[in-house]
């Protein structure tokens, strides 16, 4: 970094970096009452601070944030107030001024890394024309600052990667390339609007502690806007909390985490609250000896691909059994194959191979799903329901609720109308709809209710055994939480075992009684609970567990000496793609020669987990 | 919007549900269902759709009154459309004769004159022209209902059940989508029958695949929405999955498309009649009026084909702007 700035950046005047004091932000609206969507909001960074600022969606945390840089997205107006940037009054600067600061003393990372490079421009040309456009360099000094840049934001190979266009580049390198561009000539402040929206969790850590050090290393201070607690509790020092447009709660981030003082902050928290005091799902009413209710066996998914001999490999070698009214989470990146398992285990999708046993308890006999023909499956859809991801797609979009909770009664038994209605009444009851709703759409309710009523419907014919698919990766930290609860209520109350789904570990923490690791199309480590999560075996779940940002300050990520992670990223499940032998080779932080041949197998040990790790099987790591 | 506006709607505490619940079902609390009609919000806003929807109307009715007259039961117009009256190419009257006229027929009883003037043959063009939407209509109409109905029933096929015989259907499809629809109508009319019939069936075979086409775009759109794996899920049959979820949430390109293909399909029938394969004279029908007075402009007598003329530039245009005020607030 040999660059002179074009001039020297003035002496800071305060201790703070940036100083915002009372911003409104105002966005006129034709025929009826503006809309103050940043209210009275005040902020303060000091130098190399990492402050987050959270809430939930539409709360104004974007739109404060962009205020900082006296920008607004029109047709808002910024009312009143003042933003201090080292003693200058960013509002009340010449616009030409104002640009000269942004990109060289405030960089910004905004979301969708994609959208936000160009796409018709080498990386490298992206980040030199920043640099260039601040500091007096030749064109070569850029480049190499370029490459420079790149490398410091972890991206292998930065020689060849510098020459990429925004399209060869994988969405996490992608946003690498963004934070190179904003960290390019060192910022005093560095904005972050949701940078990791849509990473993945290993591909999430590595980001954030490459953001974490760059930032140390340059002594930015750093603006995280962003609605995950788990990002807040591990990387910020501070933490703002902000509803409907004002500024909530203002504190540390340990003493946050501790103890939220504001009646919103506790309600966001609350889920990991209720994990802590009740210490999530109780096994004590599963029958540890009980025959399954579910065991799947060599269960294999193949998707052919059009026009190639080659297949996806969704899912290979599956498996697992579930007890009556148990819980298994089934957990992995995007990917992983776990959606995959969920439907062929419904034979939603065909399973390519392997064989599907269902304990009908009623016949008190095991029997093969795999076998049922396609009206016998049809029937016993009564028994082996599902709740899909996204509550408003999977609901007609022309249905009523009462219609949708009849439909599984017209189908399956033969009640008079008035039996009918009266089930569904009880049904909206028992997942906590009001009446109210009887005759709604699907898009006349929040997503909450929407995810309620694919839930009533779930249950409407007393199922066994239901397949929850991601059920609350579309909902707000506080409906998650209360929609984990029901779904616990109900499995007590009803017996229902559980296939649930799900990248966020939190929940699963919560609600599951066993856990299963999935990494491309294979399980890797199946155990209870407490083993997956407190002392994970096999080197994927270990990265995956420590990848992942749980919303508690205790053993924060950025404190820990050795942060494990996995090199790369997950390879496309193609057959001509898949190593060899340990799926994980390449990644893996312990691999040894062996593993690059060796297929593995899933072993049991001695604890009762199972494991597809050699190593680990011979207690070498 | 929301469904918890308290105003417009009581909301029970679950004491009141528990109630309902137990013996014998009767249900307050519950909201009625509710209907919104779009259509009269836009018929108020709008002035194009407006005029559209005024035309349809217009048009509609002359056709019911058109069959009342073809049954003798009651008749709007003057003369009766399919007998000569005697006086031979009359002149329609001038625009400042028809206030004095108007008072003379209406209030004081007089003989109505000829307002669209007569024909060569001394058939009443103002009659004719009134009459003519009972063919015109009931064959457009008819035909564009008929290729609506066959159409969405292929599309449904074809976009839920992709295979070789769907594709194969497709390939018919465009086949038959290749050939000029004018030249097509024309052939299967000329090979089949000039008659009423025979016309609908030519036109409901050439607009089908455009319904086709429509349909299974969009079922192929919905097919993979997240509903429909659901309705499988909670056991439904295929055939109910694909009638009773896909095709409901199918149908707005369609029905958003017919208003056009009526007007086109009118478009059609008179020019079928026009070149001598249509409806058989003297059968009150616009093409044929215009090609009857064809003949007849160069000898001054412009009446016989212009009125028709407009009449068909009208309804035609009434149409289009209804389809296209409805595929404006579809998108």
């Amino acid at each position: 970094m040999v660059a002179q700035p074009k001039q020297a950046a003035p002496a800071p005047t305060s201790e703070y970096v940036l100083e915002a004091k009372n911003i409104t932000v105002r966005f006129p609206i034709e025929h009826g009452a503006d809309v103050v969507a940043v209210r009275n909001f005040n902020l303060q960074v000091k130098p190399g601070e990492f402050v987050g600022l959270m809430g939930q969606p539409s709360c104004g945390k974007s739109t404060a944030a962009m205020a900082m840089l006296g920008l607004v997205r029109p047709p808002g107006v910024i009312d009143s107030g003042v933003v201090n940037f080292m003693g200058r009054n960013l509002l009340t600067m010449m616009e030409d001024d104002v640009r000269e600061l942004r990109g060289r003393d405030i960089g910004m990372i905004v979301q969708n890394p994609r959208y936000s490079l160009h796409p018709m421009l080498r990386v490298g040309d992206q980040i030199a024309n920043v640099y260039r456009a601040h500091n007096q360099v030749t064109k070569g000094e850029a480049w190499k600052h370029a490459i420079d840049m790149l490398r410091m934001v972890g991206i292998n190979d930065p020689e060849r990667r510098v020459k990429a266009y925004a399209h060869e580049l994988s969405s996490g390198m992608a946003q690498r390339v963004l934070i190179a561009i904003a960290l390019s000539s060192r910022p005093r402040l560095l904005i972050a609007d949701e940078p990791t929206s849509g990473l993945d969790v290993t591909i999430q850590a590595q980001f954030l502690d490459q953001m974490w050090d760059a930032c140390r290393q340059t002594k930015s201070a750093v603006l995280l806007v962003s609605q995950n607690l788990g990002i807040m509790a591990n990387y910020c020092d501070r933490i703002l909390i902000m509803n409907e447009g004002t500024l909530v709660e203002e504190a540390d981030v340990y003493s946050f985490f501790k103890a939220p003082k504001h009646e919103y902050s506790r309600s966001i928290l609350r889920l990991q609250r209720a994990a802590i005091e009740s210490g999530g799902a109780d096994a004590a009413h599963i029958d540890e000896k009980a025959a399954p209710l579910i065991e799947v066996k060599d269960l294999s998914k193949l998707f052919p691909i059009r026009h190639s001999k080659s297949k996806v490999h969704a899912a290979e070698n599956i498996n697992f059994f579930i007890r009556p009214g148990e819980t298994l989470g089934l957990v992995g990146e995007s990917g992983s194959g776990k959606t995959t398992v969920g439907r062929c285990v419904l034979r939603l999708i065909e399973p390519t191979g392997g064989e599907i046993l269902f304990r009908n308890r009623q016949a008190n006999q095991v029997e093969r799903v795999t076998d049922y023909s396609t009206n016998e499956m049809r029937r016993k859809r009564a028994k082996l329901q599902i709740v899909f991801q996204d509550p408003l797609d999977s609901l007609d979009p022309r249905w009523t609720v009462d219609r949708v909770l009849r439909e599984p009664l017209d189908l399956h038994t033969d009640m008079t109308n008035e039996q009918k209605k009266a089930r569904v009444i009880e049904l909206m009851k028992l997942v906590g709809l009001e009446g109210a709703h009887y005759y709604a759409l699907p898009r006349e309710m929040s997503a909450g209710r929407q995810q309620r009523v694919s839930i009533a419907r779930a249950i409407a014919l007393n199922p066994d055994f239901i397949v929850l698919d991601e059920p609350t990766s579309a909902l707000t930290p506080e409906t998650t939480a209360e929609i984990i609860r029901l779904l616990m209520d109900l499995s007590a109350k009803l017996g229902i075992a559980y296939l649930f789904i799900s990248h966020d570990l939190t929940t699963v923490k919560f609600i599951c009684h066993r856990v299963a690791v999935m990494y491309l199309g294979q399980m890797v480590e199946i155990g209870s609970k407490d083993q997956v999560f407190n002392s994970p075996r096999h080197p994927y779940a270990r990265a995956l567990l420590s990848a992942y940002l749980f919303p508690s300050t205790d053993n924060r990520r950025v404190d820990r000496t050795v942060r494990e992670t996995l090199k790369g990223e997950i390879p496309s499940p193609v057959t001509e793609n898949l190593p060899k032998g340990c799926y994980l080779y390449g990644r893996c932080t312990s691999q040894v020669d062996r593993c690059k041949s060796a297929p593995q197998q899933l072993t049991q040990l001695s604890d009762g987990r199972w494991v597809r790790c050699w190593r680990v099987a011979q207690g070498e790591i | 919007m929301t469904a918890e506006n308290p105003q417009t709607r009581h909301t029970p505490t679950p004491e009141d549900l528990d109630q309902h619940i137990q013996p014998h079902m009767v249900i307050e609390g519950i909201p009625t269902k509710r209907h919104t009609i779009d259509i009269v919000r836009k018929f108020k806003e709008e002035g194009l759709f407006r005029f559209g929807c005024l035309v349809i109307m217009t048009t509609m009715g002359l056709a019911i009154f058109g069959w009342l007259d073809h049954y003798d039961i009651y008749r709007l117009w003057p003369f009766d459309p399919n007998r000569a009256t005697g006086n031979v190419s009359v002149e329609p009257p001038g625009f400042l004769e028809i206030p004095g006229l108007l008072w003379k027929t209406v209030i004081l009883g007089h003989e109505p004159p000829h307002w669209f003037g007569t024909d060569n043959a001394g058939l009443d063009v103002f009659s004719r022209t009134l009459a003519a939407p009972r063919t015109d209509m009931t064959i457009a109409i008819v035909a564009a209902f008929l290729s609506m109905f066959i159409g969405t029933a292929f599309g449904l096929v074809a976009g839920f059940y992709r295979n070789a015989l769907t594709e194969f259907l497709m390939r018919i499809s465009d086949l038959l989508q290749a050939f000029p629809v004018f030249i097509t109508a024309m052939i299967l009319v000329a090979l089949s029958g000039r008659n009423e019939f025979n016309i609908i069936l030519a036109l409901a075979l050439v607009y089908t695949p455009i319904f086709i086409r429509l349909t299974r775009a969009e079922v192929m759109g919905q097919a993979v929405r997240g509903y429909v794996e659901s309705a499988r899920a909670v056991g439904n049959p295929q055939w109910r999955v694909a009638f009773g979820h896909v095709l409901p949430n199918s149908l707005v390109p369609s029905l958003v498309q017919i208003s056009t293909t009526v007007g086109f399909a009118i478009l059609l029938t008179s020019g079928l009649s026009f070149v001598g394969a249509g409806v058989r004279p003297p059968t009150p029908e616009w093409g044929l009026m215009i090609a009857l007075g064809a003949d007849h402009i160069i000898l001054g007598e412009w009446w016989g084909s212009i009125f028709p003329g407009v009449a068909i530039a009208l309804t035609v245009f009434g149409f289009a702007a209804v389809g296209h005020g409805l595929e404006e607030d579809y998108r």
